[in-house]
């Protein structure tokens, strides 16, 4: 083994250690902010395991959209919705916590059972080491043009919804619309029909 | 390379379609900026639009090509792909016949709904081509984000939050699957996302395919939402304005359809057995608890709902004979529960505007009051049924056909049967509407207001229920020209031809 073998797997299983327990905290943790926060390590870890596959531009943007982006907007949603509310103990919560750990630990071992008995195709040529972007940018303008245009429309039309759901709609002449089904509420025929 | 060479090489001709309808919902989306609210024509737009599509899609078909690989092997526009995108083009266009007068009731914004409406068309018509995994994924969820919009659009609405969530959660769970399933593919063909590419490198059946391909199938059967994948389905129907649940069971359902033909046949032939196998059970557990759960509903959508779960499991099981006239059964259904559901919405729709209710005790005596009305929802319900003369029985009775030449008799059996329990919850829709005397009438046909159809949006409304109703009545008996079409979809797409063809063809690569 070469050094920088051992240096890759020491790192590796460092990192993979990271993930597994901090992922292991947002799962178990009661409070929502710690939990938002070990989200925020999560996705490092797997930023990090990124850049041990030599992709330097998907570990930065991992880290820009995951750790800056969505998990500080978690935690804006947090500090806004901000109750403090006690969750009624579920029914039967022991039997469906034994049940969900039966599944989990069935479908992993499934899992890693698969991967350890398929043989994987590897490529083993490495992208030489300046970055990977020009090839990046290739793809996206070769065989990934399609996607790559639609994802605009997608995004337009996200970007949209996200209005329509956050604005208030209020018209001066009519005051507050109802927005509502026009079909109502079922209590509300049976109220009606007596 | 100038750009019209690039033009020539990627063959962008393929995409016209789709390109009408994204330059619809752009210049829908800058009409409603610049003209403000008070704007009447943008669904007049969208509908000459979305017939431009549609003319784009019939041109392509009265022209085909030697090859039909666009965009370096990433989409495939042959026959099928081209029959699923008109279903999908044409449901999206009864759609917005059958919105307008429903959202100016509800109060809403129609600009951005039908932005909205035209996006899940388009990623609904790139699914029904996709070649290639990248774009599969980018168009699945350009027409699940949609959907989710879609059914949150009455956000003042309680019930359309909670079906907008509710759609939300389950639907990116099933993407996560879906996802997962697709990345051990790329594994096992050492980093190749064509779905051509693919077939060729998985030459040998390892546990590893099997999983992907129930990973693969658990995503898929979210969008058919055949059962066990089917429990948002109920409450999304129910808290949806109507007119997106018309799309979802339709549009929706058919880009799930094609994914799932072009996806399994082509990448998991050497699997065949086994998806068949998990294909069987999603058909049976569809058509057994669609049918019998939707016997139980006291409200319309709801029973709509169930019903259009069991329908799907009719069309999988045309899927999963794997024969020619198995496939083209299914496309023949697909097209003809086109019209008969959205005429059925239709009908619904108004009644629900008229009325302010969808419990199906409300509909009791409707028969008194408007007659047009009753004659149009019972020619659709019937039909959904399969009851003789209408478009439905054979749709029906193609699929049946197709079953037991191939030798499925059990499927058959259990489809017969279960058609059967549906006609009786169509039928006391029917009956409830036109038998009961004048006394035994509801509160709400009581209050029956005058019909007319002059406000707003009202005469789309009448154009869509009509046209329905006339071709549910007549595609049956003038089935011809229909047969001609599913026929020549089957045969001309390769890979279909490929696997229903028992000597193994090598596939050429793009």
């Amino acid at each position: 083994m070469k050094l920088s073998q051992g240096v890759e797997l020491v790192s590796l299983l460092v990192l993979t250690a990271m993930v597994v327990a901090a992922a292991m905290g947002v799962v178990l943790s009661p409070s929502i902010v710690y939990a938002a926060f070990l989200l925020g390590l999560v996705f490092l870890g797997i930023a990090g395991m990124y850049l041990l596959l030599n992709a330097d531009f998907v570990a930065a943007a991992q880290v820009l959209i995951y750790v800056g982006a969505v998990n500080v907007l978690i935690l804006f949603a947090i500090m806004l919705v901000n109750r403090r509310k006690v969750y009624r103990e579920v029914k039967l919560g022991a039997v469906r916590q034994l049940v969900a750990i039966a599944v989990c630990v069935s479908l992993f071992a499934l899992l890693l059972y698969t991967n350890l008995n398929t043989v994987w195709l590897l490529t083993p040529e490495v992208t030489a080491l300046p970055s990977g972007i020009v090839t990046l940018g290739q793809h996206f303008f070769n065989e990934y043009l399609l996607p790559f245009e639609l994802a605009s429309v997608l995004l337009l039309v996200a970007l949209i919804g996200a209005i329509i759901l956050a604005r208030r709609e209020f018209v001066p002449d009519r005051g507050e619309e109802n927005l509502e089904l026009v079909e109502r509420p079922k209590e509300l025929v049976a109220v009606k029909e007596e | 390379m100038n750009f019209l060479s690039a033009v020539a090489v990627l063959k962008t001709a393929t995409i016209v379609p789709e390109l009408i309808v994204i330059l619809t919902l752009v210049v829908v989306l800058i009409v409603d900026l610049v003209s403000g609210r008070s704007n009447r024509s943008l669904p007049t737009l969208t509908n000459l639009g979305l017939t431009a599509a549609l003319g784009a899609i019939v041109w392509q078909w009265l022209h085909p090509q030697t090859s039909t690989l666009a965009f370096l092997g990433t989409f495939d526009s042959d026959r099928l792909s081209l029959v699923f995108r008109g279903i999908i083009a044409f449901s999206a266009l009864l759609t917005s016949l059958i919105s307008e007068r429903y959202l100016l009731q509800a109060g809403v914004a129609l600009g951005e709904y039908l932005v909205i409406l035209l996006t899940a068309t388009v990623g609904g018509m790139f699914l029904a081509g996709a070649n290639e995994m990248v774009t599969i994924f980018v168009s699945l969820e350009t027409l699940s984000i949609a959907s989710y919009l879609l059914s949150g659009y009455t956000k003042r609405d309680p019930r359309s939050n909670e079906a907008a969530l509710k759609y939300l959660l389950i639907g990116a769970s099933s993407s996560a699957i879906f996802l997962y399933g697709m990345s051990l593919l790329y594994g096992l063909s050492a980093g190749e996302t064509n779905l051509l590419r693919i077939a060729a490198a998985i030459r040998h059946p390892e546990l590893a395919v099997v999983l992907a391909m129930v990973f693969i199938v658990a995503g898929i059967a979210f969008k058919l939402s055949a059962v066990p994948f089917h429990q948002w389905t109920p409450d999304v129907y129910e808290g949806s304005p109507t007119p997106v649940v018309a799309f979802l069971s339709v549009g929706s359902k058919a880009a799930g359809f094609a994914l799932a033909v072009r996806f399994l046949v082509t990448v998991f032939h050497t699997i065949e057995p086994e998806w068949h196998y998990v294909f069987v059970i999603l058909t049976i557990l569809s058509m057994v608890l669609g049918n019998v759960v939707a016997i139980a509903q006291t409200s319309m959508k709801r029973m709509l709902a169930y019903s259009s779960i069991g329908q799907a499991g009719f069309v999988m099981l045309a899927m999963i004979v794997d024969t020619e006239a198995g496939y083209a059964s299914m496309i023949f259904y697909l097209l003809v529960y086109l019209f008969m559901n959205m005429g059925a919405f239709a009908c619904v729709i108004l009644f629900a505007l008229r009325t302010g209710t969808d419990q199906i005790s409300a509909y009791s005596g409707l028969y008194q009051k408007d007659p047009l009305l009753t004659l149009c929802l019972s020619i659709c319900l019937l039909s959904l049924g399969g009851i003789p003369p209408l478009a439905g029985f054979f749709g029906k009775l193609y699929i049946f056909w197709a079953g037991w030449q191939a030798g499925a008799y059990g499927l058959v059996i259990l489809g017969l049967v279960m058609s059967v329990v549906s006609i009786y919850y169509y039928i006391r829709v029917v009956k409830q509407m036109v038998v009961k005397e004048p006394q035994e009438m509801s509160e709400a046909v009581m209050r029956y207001p005058q019909i007319s159809w002059v406000e707003p949006g009202m005469r789309p409304l009448q154009v869509a229920m009509v046209s329905t109703l006339v071709i549910t009545s007549i595609a049956g008996i003038a089935a011809n020209p229909l047969f001609g079409i599913v026929n020549d979809a089957v045969t001309g797409s390769r890979f279909l031809q490929a696997s229903v063809s028992p000597p193994v063809i090598v596939q050429s690569l793009p």
